[in-house]
């Protein structure tokens, strides 16, 4: 039961990842692929009314690791304190800068509003990318399963380490180059016109990009944590994780070469899902790891909440989700197809 | 100060402002919901300028709601570690339940049911309305669920190593608790929702604009703001207050600054909590009302504040107390305007009363206050306990957080809320501006869908 929930919450962040991703994606590139107010609009627009159905992912992931791991969540939030509300108000920036910029008709209202939308969506990346970081290469946890991390402190990434260092950073870059590539393959799908073609030609350089940068983070992750590269080799619960990320390259590759958009867009939704799913294998059982001594660690017997209350918590959710996952299919079908530039893009999607 | 007292800051700071949003929204949901049913039967295009309108500043307020929505829950585990691996197996469960069952639902519907009006057609734009509205009420009975365990635990266990877990979910899910307040603040929300619908149409009839709109807003504000305020006193509060009376007995006492006990209490129309004497400085009492709201019956035996360990009082008593009268009070004066109003409808009057619609307008932020105060009787009365009788606020905050980053992050909060404040006026009031009778805002309605 343990261990399925933490497949479960496993499977909540890397669904919020995905989904969310791609608006991150679309955020820091929309600057870059968008070069009139118009076409501004018609990124937002492609994004569509659905982004807080995504960040919801991340609000039911935050309360199912309460009910469910109660001792990692006191331990993790409380530890990264400063990190999380960065990401809170980002977040919160986020959402208003979606929701207020097309409200006045004003060039350069909307001009704020996209700048905010950009700065907010890059750091986003950035920060879930050096917690990614920080997951793989562990924190500072004492005996008594606490801990509260500086945002640097040597920059090394052993012993008394800060949330930043060169590890982190570089998981961090490669997370911002991968999720602009994603949101390029989104925003390919989902626009025509210059914004498209810019896009596409952004989703391949930066897919390109990302090649090299996973590598070197994978090197790197042997020299910081060579246990999790041999797990992902050896144990075989790794490898259905492994086995998606080398077919949804492959399917990635192929649908940005025969200019398949919805194909790239799957191949890139899966290759995320594939690391992050290979990344949670590896880690389990797990959850925190200390870089102080490995005996301090906390794994997921450890901080899962009593027999009854995960018992009862697998009759609901269930449910739960496959009414989300109903709502989802049945307002995205509606909002199908290309967003086009039209003057009638002005904030409304 | 410690740190404790910044973490209880920043808690009330962040729920406070949260709150006045998911309020209007909640209330406002159910008068888009009946015009939008409206149009759908009778094909009348005044209730259908009346839902594109509303609908706009509904979808502002609920964007404020969601992003500052999102940093509650999170601050049980930055801020309250010690409550979470405590207690988060059982609140846990409704904060997620709240998280699957509700946001999900609302927030696939919400951009449907602003700007998806003619890409889903009346049918399901009327559904999307009764999407958002239904997810809405459900997320605030996960959340008052929340609440009533920490005001009066049931259906949980001590687990092994003492923290807390779920004994049996139907009992925590179906705490009578829950109830009462899901009653009591749904009313309080239903009431905000008709100030600001009666407020913005008795604006509209002062000015002389769009006659025919702000007649409809006046009534339906009007006749939904008498109930309400009706329901929020009676059944609603006075349950409360009867539950408060059998469960917290010590809270009872500190809200009405009552110290020494006795048969036929009254409750204090005025009076000042002394509680360094121990007693309500000039008191003008109702002499054996508490007793009656408390038992009902005049001349039992209510508590007083003496009889209970000092280590059980509530910590302010004194605010906790004005709160509680301040709220009843104005409830109070919302009865009596809406029901003045109602008089003033039957004889025909209610748009020539200008005096009646100056206070009309200007009432829309009581509500808000009355909520407000409502929520500060429940959260101070549980005082000194985070979970009533199993668990002190003082052991419930995170340790390894010091005072200082509290209070940067307090501060970060009330600046980036200033400036939503001032964004969310500007673009409501833009709207209430353009308003329901302009013939760009109708065209945008029917084109919205690119």
């Amino acid at each position: 039961m343990i261990a399925a929930w933490y497949e479960i919450a496993s499977l909540m962040l890397i669904v919020y990842v995905v989904l969310d991703g791609r608006n991150f994606g679309a955020g820091m590139l929309h600057r870059l692929v968008a070069r009139t107010p118009d076409e501004r609009r018609q990124v937002i627009a492609a994004i569509g009314p659905l982004w807080s159905w995504h960040e919801v992912w991340l609000v039911g992931f935050g309360g199912t690791l309460l009910a469910v791991f109660p001792k990692l969540l006191a331990s993790a939030f409380a530890g990264y304190y400063l990190a999380l509300f960065l990401i809170l108000w980002c977040l919160i920036l986020r959402g208003i800068a979606l929701e207020v910029g097309g409200h006045i008709d004003d060039r350069m209202w909307q001009g704020f509003w996209d700048f905010v939308f950009m700065l907010a969506s890059t750091l986003l990346a950035v920060l879930f990318g050096a917690a990614a970081g920080n997951l793989a290469r562990g924190v500072p946890l004492t005996s008594d399963g606490t801990f509260s991390m500086a945002f640097f402190t040597d920059f090394t990434p052993r012993g008394d380490v800060g949330l930043l260092d060169w590890y982190t950073v570089s998981v961090a870059l490669f997370a911002a180059v991968a999720l602009a590539a994603h949101g390029a393959t989104y925003l390919t799908l989902k626009t025509e016109g210059g914004v498209h073609d810019r896009s596409e030609r952004y989703a391949k350089g930066l897919w390109a990009a990302a090649a090299p940068l996973l590598v070197v983070v994978t090197v790197e992750t042997a020299e910081v944590r060579p246990d999790l590269i041999g797990r992902a080799i050896h144990d075989p619960d790794c490898w259905p994780g492994l086995l998606l990320v080398v077919a949804a390259a492959a399917v990635l590759v192929s649908g940005l070469a025969t200019r398949n958009e919805m194909l790239a867009f799957v191949g890139s939704n899966l290759l995320l899902a594939g690391l992050l799913a290979t990344l949670a294998a590896a880690l389990f059982p797990v959850m925190l790891f200390s870089t102080l001594s490995p005996e301090n660690s906390l794994d997921v017997y450890a901080v899962a909440a009593g027999p009854d209350s995960l018992a009862y918590a697998a009759i609901w959710w269930p449910i739960g989700f496959t009414l989300a996952a109903a709502y989802f299919v049945f307002v995205s079908r509606r909002y199908a197809g290309k967003v086009s530039v039209r003057r009638d893009n002005q904030g409304f999607y | 100060m410690d740190a404790l007292f910044w973490h209880r800051l920043q808690f009330a700071f962040t729920i406070t402002y949260h709150y006045l949003f998911p309020q209007l929204t909640m209330g406002l949901a159910w008068f888009l919901v009946y015009w939008k049913w409206r149009a759908l039967r009778t094909g009348d295009q005044r209730y259908t300028r009346a839902t594109r309108f509303w609908a706009k500043i509904f979808g502002l307020n609920f964007a404020v709601g969601v992003v500052t929505g999102i940093p509650m829950e999170f601050q049980f585990g930055t801020n309250w570690a010690g409550f979470s691996k405590y207690g988060g197996g059982v609140i846990g469960q409704t904060l997620a339940m709240e998280g699957m069952f509700a946001f999900f639902l609302e927030s696939a519907f919400i951009g449907a049911l602003i700007w998806g009006e003619k890409r889903l057609g009346p049918r399901l734009h009327f559904l999307a309305a009764l999407a958002v509205a239904v997810g809405s009420w459900l997320s605030a009975y996960f959340i008052l669920v929340t609440n009533a365990f920490m005001q009066h635990p049931v259906g949980y266990r001590i687990e092994a190593d003492g923290s807390l877990g779920i004994d049996s979910l139907s009992t925590y899910l179906l705490n009578p608790w829950a109830w009462v307040q899901f009653a009591h603040n749904q009313m309080a929300a239903l009431v905000t929702g008709s100030f600001v619908v009666a407020a913005v149409g008795a604006f509209y009839t002062l000015r002389g604009l769009h006659p025919e709109q702000a007649s409809m807003y006046l009534r339906a504000g009007t006749v939904v703001g008498l109930i309400s305020s009706l329901l929020v006193a009676f059944p609603t509060g006075d349950q409360q207050a009867k539950m408060v009376a059998r469960h917290q007995p010590v809270t009872l006492a500190a809200m009405e600054g009552r110290f020494v006990g006795g048969p036929r209490a009254g409750v204090a129309l005025i009076g000042q909590p002394n509680v360094a004497a121990q007693r309500l400085d000039n008191p003008i009492e109702v002499p054996g009302a508490l007793s009656f709201l408390a038992t009902g019956h005049f001349g039992s035996t209510v508590a007083g504040l003496n009889d209970f360990p000092k280590e059980s009082w509530p910590d302010n008593i004194e605010l906790l107390y004005y709160a509680f009268h301040l709220m009843i009070a104005i409830g109070t004066l919302f009865i009596a305007l809406t029901a003045y109003a109602g008089f003033q409808n039957l004889r025909g009057r209610l748009e020539s009363s200008r005096g009646l619609l100056w206070v009309l307008m200007l009432a829309f932020p009581f509500p808000y206050l009355a909520n407000t105060l409502g929520w500060m009787t429940a959260e101070l009365g549980r005082q000194p306990w985070l979970v009533y009788g199993l668990f002190r606020t003082a052991e419930g905050h995170s340790k390894v957080v010091s005072s200082g980053d509290t209070v940067f992050t307090l501060i970060g909060f009330v600046c980036l809320y200033a400036v939503l404040g001032v964004l969310f006026l500007i673009l409501v009031g833009r709207e209430i501006a353009r308003g329901p009778g302009n013939a760009r805002s109708i065209e945008r309605g029917e084109e919205a869908a690119p």
